[in-house]
């Protein structure tokens, strides 16, 4: 019996040691085998300058797409993932889509984040009949357009999210949106968070930041004379750290209530806004908490920590991740000779219905239609000690923008 | 002459031909942007040349004619040329009201009231953005983009080159009409002494009010065809310091000569665009600008075109020297 012990407890301790060895990564055909063939190439558009850096979403599918390609790639053959960098330039966007889909011919976009990238080039995937699954959308078009569907909720659900549990867990009256003045960013986003309030007969504001000159503290003050009870930021991580900096230095941490949509969901920012912000900034997370565990939270941190392992860890990440994952689920089941076939492998995207993973409260699909927003239910974390804890589980929203995104999930079957 | 004209057309009909065939996809978006500020380095440089004016608002400029092309395409059904045109007269209107104030200023007190119209039409474009066919009189809708209409006969990036190639020749024409012409002898006159020029009877307010209006004109023809090239514009494109780099450049291109323009533009897309292609920062482009600009300002008052015009001087001298 002893010796039975014992030798579970040897096993234990062998394969606990093997799998901190391996980091427990599963890609793709997860073979452990290089893949040798001729690479397929993909491609990616991240925009990183001023005023926010989104490039944690190409930087985690690079590193799924590295992983499967160390795990036999797409039946032996890698794939090549070309990522580009819009810069927020609507120039540069132009010219990174035509780069990659003219001069390179990449058979599909994976892991876009942007402010402008999408608004530009929506029509030009539609045209080349190109399928973008992007991970770190903020645009309207990103989910209003044929041939775009984004892994992310995007600042208007993330807001709107927000702003629903504000209302009716902590009886806020009157919300106002701190946003950029980005077309079909800000106004709109804040704008859907106006009308839910408006819907529910309560007021909502919004303040719009020049992203090329943002100054915190002339929005705070105008956020102020809006008179409102809460203070909604929805604002890229940095930017959004300095309004709330400017915030405590003006002694207004205790005088509001405080929520942001999605983009503070970062590890780094506990410690960067400090304990002033303890308990009071409620935050939006428009994928599943990274502690909630899960066969595909765990993988995504294991495939970072073993493939990019200084990318931050954030709600971006997570859907650079997913996406690439589904991208490649999706090659996986294709017929191999189809894989450099642009239209067959847009087919292919298409059809994706019903995936599911546990870093999403609902499932993920494509389908045809003329708008896609899959992920459109989400959570509530607080700023607790140093870390984030969950207030509220996964939750649907409640604002009419979601009627149309119903009805085509009626149609597919997913409601 | 005649041989030396023909030939020149040649060569210009040759590289509109040409040039979208051999670049690639991301090249030809880099030519057509490049392609859409030479107008706007063209104005400039006109300006400073025949009248030695500083106008910091060239780029500021592009912006309002992209916004007029932009609104006039949601609101209408007119076909492109008819939106461009509306969007180039329109800045040429509002250069010429915006240079009735500033005429009685010279030096650097003109080039500052230039510079603060184009810092306030960069608050008028991110205050209210781009029309994207939305309602009301800014025309901004919160959802998706309305499509903007191309010309019919250059719906695809490699065809919409060429016809932007095809205008910036018609915009050189117009400037060398105007040189070889009253408005250039005006301008001489003006550039010399105003005092010489008013004595002469010649209309000093008339010809310089003109020639911003011309400037606007080109500047509002530039915006009007990068709208068309994306589809829609960003307030981040047309900020003021994009007006002081692009007259910065103006000077290190060379204002004398026609093809500074295009060196000007040049150096302000396609240097930024080489970077990026080799993987480095294009915000390193601003520091060779600067080298640039102090090697012009120093040793080269004519910028590289002068330069360019030396060297080509000195080989004909050569030549000439070598038949005889």
């Amino acid at each position: 019996m002893k010796r039975t012990t014992l030798l579970s407890a040897g096993t234990l301790l062998a394969s606990m040691m093997a799998s901190g060895a391996f980091a427990d990564t599963i890609c793709g055909a997860n073979t452990g085998e290089a893949a040798t063939g001729a690479p397929i190439k993909v491609g990616g558009i991240h925009g990183n300058a001023a005023p926010g850096d989104f490039s944690s979403s190409t930087t985690a599918a690079n590193a799924y797409f590295d992983c499967v390609n160390a795990n036999g790639g797409i039946n032996g053959r890698p794939i090549q993932y070309l990522v580009e960098n819009d810069q927020w330039n609507p120039e540069l966007a132009a010219q990174a889509a035509a780069k990659l889909l003219k001069d390179e011919n990449v058979v599909a976009i994976v892991g876009n984040g942007s402010f402008v990238e999408m608004a530009v080039n929506a029509p030009t995937y539609k045209e080349q009949n190109i399928m973008a699954m992007a991970s770190a959308c903020a645009v309207s078009e990103c989910f209003e357009s044929s041939n775009i569907v984004s892994t992310n909720q995007g600042p208007l659900s993330s807001t709107v999210g927000a702003a629903q549990y504000m209302v009716e867990e902590l009886a806020a009256q009157s919300i106002v949106c701190i946003g950029l003045a980005i077309p079909n960013v800000g106004n709109w986003s804040c704008g859907a968070m106006e009308e839910y309030m408006t819907s529910k007969g309560l007021t909502g504001a919004s303040v719009l930041l020049n992203p090329a000159s943002p100054d915190v503290n002339s929005s705070l003050l105008e956020a102020v004379a809006s008179g409102s009870d809460t203070i909604l930021v929805n604002l890229p991580a940095g930017l959004a750290i300095a309004f709330m900096k400017a915030a405590e230095e003006q002694g207004m941490v205790d005088s509001y209530k405080w929520a942001s949509s999605t983009p503070l969901y970062d590890q780094s920012v506990p410690s960067a806004v400090g304990s002033a912000w303890d308990g009071k900034m409620y935050i939006n997370a428009e994928l599943t908490p990274w502690d909630k565990g899960g066969p595909d939270a765990t993988n995504w941190l294991a495939v970072l920590d073993a493939h990019a392992p200084d990318a931050p860890r954030d709600t971006f990440s997570q859907s650079g991740f997913l996406s690439a994952k589904f991208f490649v689920d999706t090659l996986l089941k294709m017929d191999p000779a189809q894989l450099d076939d642009r239209a067959a492998v847009t087919t292919a995207i298409k059809a994706i219905s019903g995936y599911t993973s546990d870093l999403m409260c609902g499932p993920y699909y494509v389908g045809e239609a003329d708008r896609h927003m899959p992920n459109h239910a989400g959570t509530m974390v607080v700023v607790k000690n140093g870390g984030f804890e969950t207030v509220r589980d996964c939750y649907e929203y409640d604002s009419p923008y979601f009627a149309p995104i119903f009805e085509n999930e009626k149609a597919l079957g997913l409601r | 002459m005649k041989v030396t004209g023909l030939l020149a057309a040649f060569a210009v009909i040759a590289v509109i031909g040409l040039l979208p065939t051999i670049l690639g996809g991301q090249w030809i978006g880099i030519f057509i942007s490049t392609t859409c500020f030479a107008f706007a380095a063209m104005g400039a440089g006109f300006m400073y040349s025949r009248l030695g004016m500083v106008s910091l608002a060239q780029v500021a400029l592009m912006g309002l004619g992209g916004w007029v092309t932009l609104r006039l395409n949601h609101a209408t059904d007119l076909p492109f040329e008819v939106n461009l045109l509306g969007g180039a007269v329109a800045t040429a209107v509002l250069g010429m009201l915006l240079a009735l104030p500033a005429l009685r200023m010279r030096g650097l007190y003109l080039a500052l009231v230039t510079l603060m119209v184009a810092g306030g039409l960069e608050v008028v474009f991110t205050a209210f953005q781009f029309p994207n066919g939305g309602a009301g009189f800014w025309g901004v809708g919160t959802s998706f983009s309305a499509p903007m209409r191309r010309p019919t006969i250059a719906p695809d990036d490699a065809n919409y080159l060429r016809y932007c190639l095809a205008v910036l020749v018609l915009g050189f024409l117009l400037i060398e009409a105007h040189r070889r012409s009253a408005p250039g002898r005006a301008w001489a006159l003006i550039r010399r002494s105003e005092a010489a020029a008013l004595a002469s009877g010649v209309n000093v307010t008339f010809y310089k009010t003109w020639a911003f209006g011309l400037s606007g004109l080109l500047a509002g023809a530039g915006g009007g065809l990068l709208a068309a090239s994306l589809g829609l514009l960003d307030a981040a494109t047309f900020r003021a310091s994009e007006s002081v780099l692009l007259f910065a450049l103006v000077i290190v291109g060379g204002a004398r000569f026609w093809y500074g323009a295009i060196l000007t533009a040049f150096l302000y897309r396609v240097a930024p665009g080489l970077l990026n292609t080799w993987g480095v920062d294009a915000d390193l482009a601003l520091v060779f600008f600067g080298a640039a600009l102090l090697h012009a300002v120093m040793t080269a008052p004519d910028g590289i075109a002068g330069q360019i015009n030396d060297l080509l001087g000195k080989v004909r001298k050569e030549q000439t020297r070598d038949r005889a």
